[in-house]
């Protein structure tokens, strides 16, 4: 299956859900349905969000399965914060 | 769909994150993969390692970016130097962060990444050690002080204290990098803030530390 794409590739606007599916009995839904707030992330800090709460929310953890720093982990989590934080404000 | 596996997407991330790894990383930003408690420890080792190869040639590290060839003193005295170097940028640097940083950080961070980016200076050291760049540098220090010189210099004594120079500065420039990087990655600061922070932060932790060591000489000599 593919992977869900948040942004437009023409114009970088952020795309909305216009069709769902159901793949068992092949039911339709049409509307205009927003994308949760995760899902609007790109997909390495989709990845990074995956994997943070597969490690519990450990940061020491994540740095020490990546071989990373902790500050250049929780680095990144800031920047997902920050990025998440205006998605969720729009909401 | 079937749920994303930890361990496979962990092997993937950890395949990715070896590949990504570059020379020009370890060089230039080496606190991507490395801070806390194990660069502090590495970070002390380093400076200790400095302070005794400085001492064996009398070379000083009388500031935050100095490294100078002066008098013969006491081991404590060069230990004594590096340690209120890393000191004085390490506090300066964690006050500049308090006010521009949006993010915690921890202390650790900052005192272990600034302790791993003076590595530079355990180098610069070593080039200063013959013996060819210390007649020079006291046969430069007598001409200018037009005293005779103590020692008759050598032909090649000129090319050691040329490759001296340009190795020294090399590693004074490498060392501000690396200090700069410290501060970003320990402290997450970004942009304009961080440049202007730090410059006044190296600035104020270059003077203090002057003092400091000033200071310490006076009582101590």
């Amino acid at each position: 299956m593919k992977k869900l794409p948040s942004i437009c590739p023409a114009c970088q606007s952020q795309l909305n859900i216009k069709k769902l599916s159901c793949q068992k009995c092949s039911t339709e839904i049409e509307g205009l349905f927003e994308l949760p707030a995760l899902a609007k992330l790109s997909g390495e800090d989709q990845e990074f969000v995956v994997q943070f709460v597969e490690c519990s929310g450990s940061l020491k953890e994540m740095a020490r399965l990546q071989k990373l720093s902790y500050p250049t982990v929780r680095n990144r989590l800031d920047g997902i914060i920050e990025r998440i934080k205006p998605v969720e404000n729009q909401e | 769909m079937k749920p994303l596996k930890g361990k496979v997407m962990t092997n993937i991330e950890l395949n990715s994150n070896r590949q990504n790894r570059t020379l020009a990383q370890w060089l230039f930003n080496p606190f991507q993969f490395i801070a806390g408690g194990s660069a502090l420890l590495l970070g002390l080792t380093v400076m200790l390692a400095s302070a005794y190869l400085g001492s064996l040639s009398n070379s000083h590290f009388d500031g935050v970016l100095d490294l100078h060839i002066g008098k013969a003193a006491p081991l404590w005295i060069f230990l004594a130097e590096v340690v209120i170097d890393w000191l004085c940028i390490s506090i300066v640097l964690l006050i500049a962060a308090l006010f521009v940083s949006r993010s915690s950080f921890r202390v650790v961070d900052v005192f272990g990444t600034q302790a791993l980016a003076r590595a530079p200076y355990l180098l610069s050291v070593l080039v200063l050690m013959p013996k060819g760049f210390i007649r020079f540098t006291k046969y430069l220090v007598s001409k200018m002080t037009q005293q005779a010189p103590v020692e008759a210099i050598k032909n090649t004594d000129v090319l050691f204290f040329a490759a001296g120079v340009i190795v020294a500065i090399l590693m004074i420039v490498w060392m501000i990098a690396l200090i700069y990087r410290a501060y970003t990655v320990s402290c997450n600061t970004k942009g304009g803030k961080a440049i202007g922070s730090f410059i006044a932060a190296l600035i104020i932790a270059e003077i203090l530390s002057k003092i400091a060591i000033l200071t310490m000489l006076q009582l101590a000599l």
